[in-house]
């Protein structure tokens, strides 16, 4: 059992990548209100884009933190230029469809470009190797997608209530006609916001790319994943996504251990639970993005 | 990165005339000239795409040998590909197109054992054989088998038997297992327990065993729990990307420097291999279904410099069953002397063909190819191709693995 | 005038599907089963999206149980297919009527994600409870029984099992179209349009939806029945909420707006995944592009944009 601290940890490093992924998406809901199928495709292609920086271009891993995300936020801006603005006015199910057909169309893209191989991207010399925690060993990495989680945590809640920007998302979130009104170009907010998104998405991607095998489709897995995350937490409730993480970060990290035969039924479970006794997410309340 | 593969030898335009001349089921006519065509099934999509990929390159290169040395009848050999989507009814739907629409005359392939166990009973319905070239589940040489299905590449029970064999001759006496929560995980171990057993009585199957979800990602929790329970040996049949992520995890976590006896059933797979390189750490013993260094014969020197310059891998054991299968396709339809699916049937059962593995037979009894895995201990690095040696490599002989008609439950 | 124009075409298309087997290739009964049997499962899901509004992404979880009953029961008792289809649909009901009593409490993206939470754990059954549905391999090599009631079909015949699909789908698909034009039919229309007013008349919402979440349900299970004896298998794909997606892509496709729409998109759907797919292993790219299309200047459905224009809507 001394390994029980390393779990925990173990749990918390799955939970922070999980938040990165899944605050995202829920931004994008909480602004847009579209639920994109295709979140996950862009966190895909922020690993597969880290890949080529360090594997192909043989350049160091830090420079992808900066250049991956961004190259995601570009696509993502082509995107919603191209498709997804059309249907903002829509029922929600046109954004869905149309954010599903993106999905198909990247995860083929993607195979087509790199091929269907395992690809691995070694952590920088400083991330690698492991420590001790109460006797059981846990990598440095792990800590790595600790403190970025943690950055990310902060640096999202310091931009939603300390700046300007951020004030106007969720002027934006709350009434598109009456920020329009009020003098914010709201046509370029939702631009940018679904930008953000993807840049976020693609951090994820990039944090992920030196511990997560890298293949196609790798995207997909995670996408219901954060759905389950954000629906715990709370559909548009930002502090509700990192308490979802850590709950299904605790369920992976524990779960599969001690109740190997309800692993896969469990995040359902939770998440039909929270919908059922909480619609609104056990950190709810709409607009609060 | 790599262009991706374009089918440029395939008559796409075959579907149309086939469509317009409205051929039907079994009409095929066998005609001095045209062309003998192989439909394939594997998974070109998706997670898994790159088993797809090797098969296809496999086959691709049979066929361009068989064709540059005259075809087989003298005819020349095309083949169409299909996509299974690693579903079971989108592998029916393919193969009955494949044999109504496009006018194949022998199927191939399969990826999965989900798909095979779907597809298999259909196949008697469809009039031609299949050969299987990488699903490994008992169940289609097995309860499942019919006349018109073999396979060519390793079954489950031929490469545990292998494993119970290697794991006798180790120190290890308790044993346990990390395998992937499906049919595949969970058969891998109760073959290997019960052949185990059999060799040796007094070894501990644990009850604490460890079966993540397919596509986990994390396995450190499960890593944590096997190193927990403190084993002799841990049979470990991840695979594919699934294998890429324990294997780095359980490095960081020190599992192998606990003196576990680590065997590794899809390990010597090439595309983890190459993935893992030096992360493959040395002293475990991995297994594949083809090792494309463990065959000393003429036919398997040339399928590996042919497919290596040609690519720039060394085969994996999906391209090399890929390959046999067009090979054991040549043999019978020239033995039969004809495409016609009953011949070729009657052909195939009990047939001896050289493939790179050596020679191999298709038992008559349950369809089985008698081929055995190679498990070899890693060793240093194979710096040509970034991958981990094998050494000592042990090939199991067919016959010695390959548990008789009567136990795998098969009533042709 | 217009009124009749879809009976004329209504009739027009049975024609042309109780004589397919005489003029396209023999593959192609297979691919008209396939569309027939997904035809239905669409339909019955229009049911819901289409005519009360309620977006769901578990239908395939009553789709697959079906599956799974008839392809237990042909495999452990070899029961005539009849039988066994309406002991699909008794269990689509059951689990339809316990799913939905708690997802039409939730509206919107809520009930979506709670039908998309009940669909996977009814596929996390399907998939570890090995003793009982034999794992990822599922329930295949079940024998192809007699169709029941002294009917004597040969039904590993694909074309006698076409002739048994089409029947049994035309005649599903007519009762479905009963119900959508029955009072209960007219007032899940007004739910789905303004369920405000609705509950302002005394009608109670909730329990509407769950009568309709049943009725599509149960049919759904219809579906699951005779696609597992079509393919000989049924495993947990089946459950996915892939297999949950594919109704939603044909609603949409065909258009929600009219009652043939799913059963023309069904059509589409299948069809090109055909087509494509023996074309280009590069099949999710151009679904994915036509799917986009569609959705930006389509958005009616195809069937709904043509019969929008010929209907002067």
């Amino acid at each position: 059992m001394e390994s029980f601290a390393a779990s925990l940890l173990n749990s918390l490093d799955i939970a922070l990548l999980l938040f990165v992924i899944a605050v995202g998406l829920n931004i994008v809901f909480g602004v847009l209100n579209v639920i994109n199928f295709a979140h996950g495709a862009l966190y895909m292609l922020g690993a597969y884009f880290t890949f080529t920086i360090v594997n192909i271009w043989g350049l160091p891993y830090w420079p992808s933190l900066i250049i991956a995300p961004l190259a995601v936020a570009a696509v993502a801006i082509v995107i919603e230029r191209v498709m997804l603005r059309y249907v903002y006015d829509r029922h929600i199910t046109d954004s869905l469809l149309l954010t599903f057909a993106l999905l198909l169309i990247i995860d083929d893209l993607v195979l087509m470009i790199w091929g269907p191989g395992i690809q691995v991207v070694e952590p920088p010399a400083l991330l690698k190797g492991t420590f001790t925690v109460f006797g059981g060993r846990y990598p440095v990495y792990g800590l790595f997608v600790i403190f970025m989680g943690l950055v990310m945590v902060w640096g999202l809640w310091a931009l939603f209530t300390k700046t300007r920007a951020g004030r106007i998302m969720r002027a934006a979130s709350i009434d598109r006609d009456m920020a329009q009104t009020v003098g914010i170009n709201v046509p370029m907010v939702l631009t940018g916001v679904f930008a953000f998104g993807a840049w976020i998405a693609a951090i994820g991607g990039v944090v992920a790319a030196p511990m997560r095998a890298i293949g196609p489709a790798m995207g997909d897995k995670i996408i219901i994943e954060s759905f389950i995350v954000v629906v715990i937490g709370g559909l548009g409730s930002f502090p509700g996504t990192f308490l979802g993480a850590i709950v299904l970060g605790l369920i992976h990290g524990f779960g599969g251990r001690y109740l190997p035969d309800i692993s896969l039924v469990l995040p359902y479970l939770g998440m039909a639970l929270v919908l059922l006794l909480r619609p609104q997410g056990l950190m709810g309340g709409r607009g609060s993005a | 990165m790599r262009t991706p593969s374009i089918r440029s030898r395939i008559v796409r335009s075959a579907f149309a005339i086939a469509a317009a001349a409205g051929l039907a089921a079994g009409t095929a006519q066998a005609q001095e000239g045209e062309p003998v065509r192989l439909g394939a099934i594997y998974i070109m999509s998706g997670t898994a795409s790159v088993y797809g990929q090797f098969a296809e390159q496999g086959l691709e290169l049979a066929i361009e040998e068989i064709n540059d040395a005259g075809g087989i009848l003298g005819r020349p050999v095309e083949y169409e590909l299909q996509d299974s989507q690693l579903k079971a009814d989108v592998a029916i739907q393919a193969a009955r197109k494949l044999v109504y629409q496009d006018g194949v005359h022998a199927l191939m392939g399969i990826d999965s054992s989900g798909v095979a166990a779907g597809l298999v009973p259909t196949i008697p319905e469809l009039n031609r054989s299949l050969i299987i070239t990488h699903a490994a589940t008992p169940d289609v040489t097995g309860k499942l088998c019919n006349r018109n299905t073999f396979r060519i590449s390793v079954n489950i029970n031929q490469n545990m038997k292998g494993a119970a064999m290697v794991a006798a001759e180790t120190d290890a006496k308790r044993w346990t297992t990390i395998g992937p929560d499906y049919a595949f995980g969970h058969q891998s171990w109760e073959f290997f327990g019960n052949y185990l057993k059999e060799i040796d009585s007094s070894v501990e199957l644990m009850d604490q065993t460890a079966f993540p979800r397919f596509g986990n990602e994390d396995f450190t929790p499960f890593i944590n729990s096997v190193m927990d329970s403190d084993p002799d040996g841990v049979l470990i049949s991840l695979w594919g990307g699934d294998l890429v992520n324990f294997v780095r995890q359980a490095n960081n976590l020190g599992f192998f420097d606990k003196g576990f006896e680590v065997m590794m059933t899809v390990g010597a797979a090439t595309e983890v291999l190459s993935a893992l390189g030096k992360d493959m750490p040395e002293g475990v013993w991995l297994s594949t279904r083809y090792w494309f260094g463990a065959h000393d014969n003429p036919m398997n020197e040339r399928f590996v410099e042919a497919y290596a310059s040609k690519y720039g891998n060394p085969p994996s054991y999906n391209a090399e069953g890929a390959y046999a299968a067009v090979y054991a396709y040549k043999a019978a339809m020239e033995k039969a002397g004809s495409t016609d699916a009953d011949k070729v049937i009657d052909a195939l059962s009990g047939l001896t063909v050289m493939t790179p593995m050596g020679e191999v037979t298709f038992r008559e009894g349950d369809h089985q190819a008698t081929v055995g895995p190679t498990w070899g201990r890693t060793a240093g690095m194979n710096e040509k191709y970034g991958i981990r040696n094998l050494d000592p490599a042990r090939t199991f002989d067919g016959r010695d693995v390959t548990p008789s008609v009567a136990e795998t439950g098969c009533k042709m | 005038m217009k009124g009749s124009i879809p009976l004329v075409v209504m009739a027009a298309v049975l024609l042309a599907l109780a004589t397919l087997p005489y003029y396209v290739p023999y593959f192609y009964i297979f691919v008209a089963t396939e569309v027939l049997i997904m035809g239905l499962l669409a339909g019955s899901y229009n049911l819901i999206f289409g005519y009360t509004g309620m977006l769901s992404f578990g239908h395939a979880a009553f789709f697959g149980f079906g599956a799974y009953i008839t392809a237990m029961l042909l495999m452990h008792f070899e029961v005539p297919l009849l039988w066994a289809m309406i002991a699909s649909m008794a269990g689509a009901l059951v689990l339809a009527a316990i799913i939905g009593f708690f997802c039409v409490r939730l509206d919107e993206v809520y009930f979506a994600m709670l039908t998309l939470a009940f669909g996977m754990m009814v596929f996390a059954v399907a998939l570890q409870w090995r003793s009982l549905t034999n794992g990822s391999d599922g329930i295949s090599g079940f024998p192809l029984p007699e169709f029941g009631l002294g009917i004597d079909l040969t039904l590993a015949d694909p074309m006698v099992y076409y002739y048994m699909v089409l029947v049994i789908v035309v005649l599903a698909s007519a009762v479905l179209y009963l119900i959508t034009r029955s009072p209960f039919g007219l007032m899940l229309k007004a739910i789905s349009e303004n369920p405000e007013r609705v509950a302002f008349c005394g009608v109670n919402e909730r329990r509407h939806r769950l009568i309709a979440f049943i009725i599509a349900g149960t049919f759904a299970g219809l579906s699951g029945a005779l696609f597992a004896p079509f393919n000989r298998v049924a495993n947990p794909d089946m459950v996915h909420w892939t297999q949950s997606a594919e109704p939603v892509l044909m609603t949409i496709l065909g258009g929600a707006g009219y009652f043939m729409g799913p059963y023309f998109g069904a059509a589409v759907f299948v069809l090109l995944e055909t087509w494509i797919t023996s074309y280009t292993d590069q099949w999710m790219l151009f679904l994915g592009i036509v799917l986009a299309l569609m959705v930006l200047f389509f958005r009616r459905g195809l069937l709904g944009t043509v019969l929008d224009r010929v209907m002067g809507r």
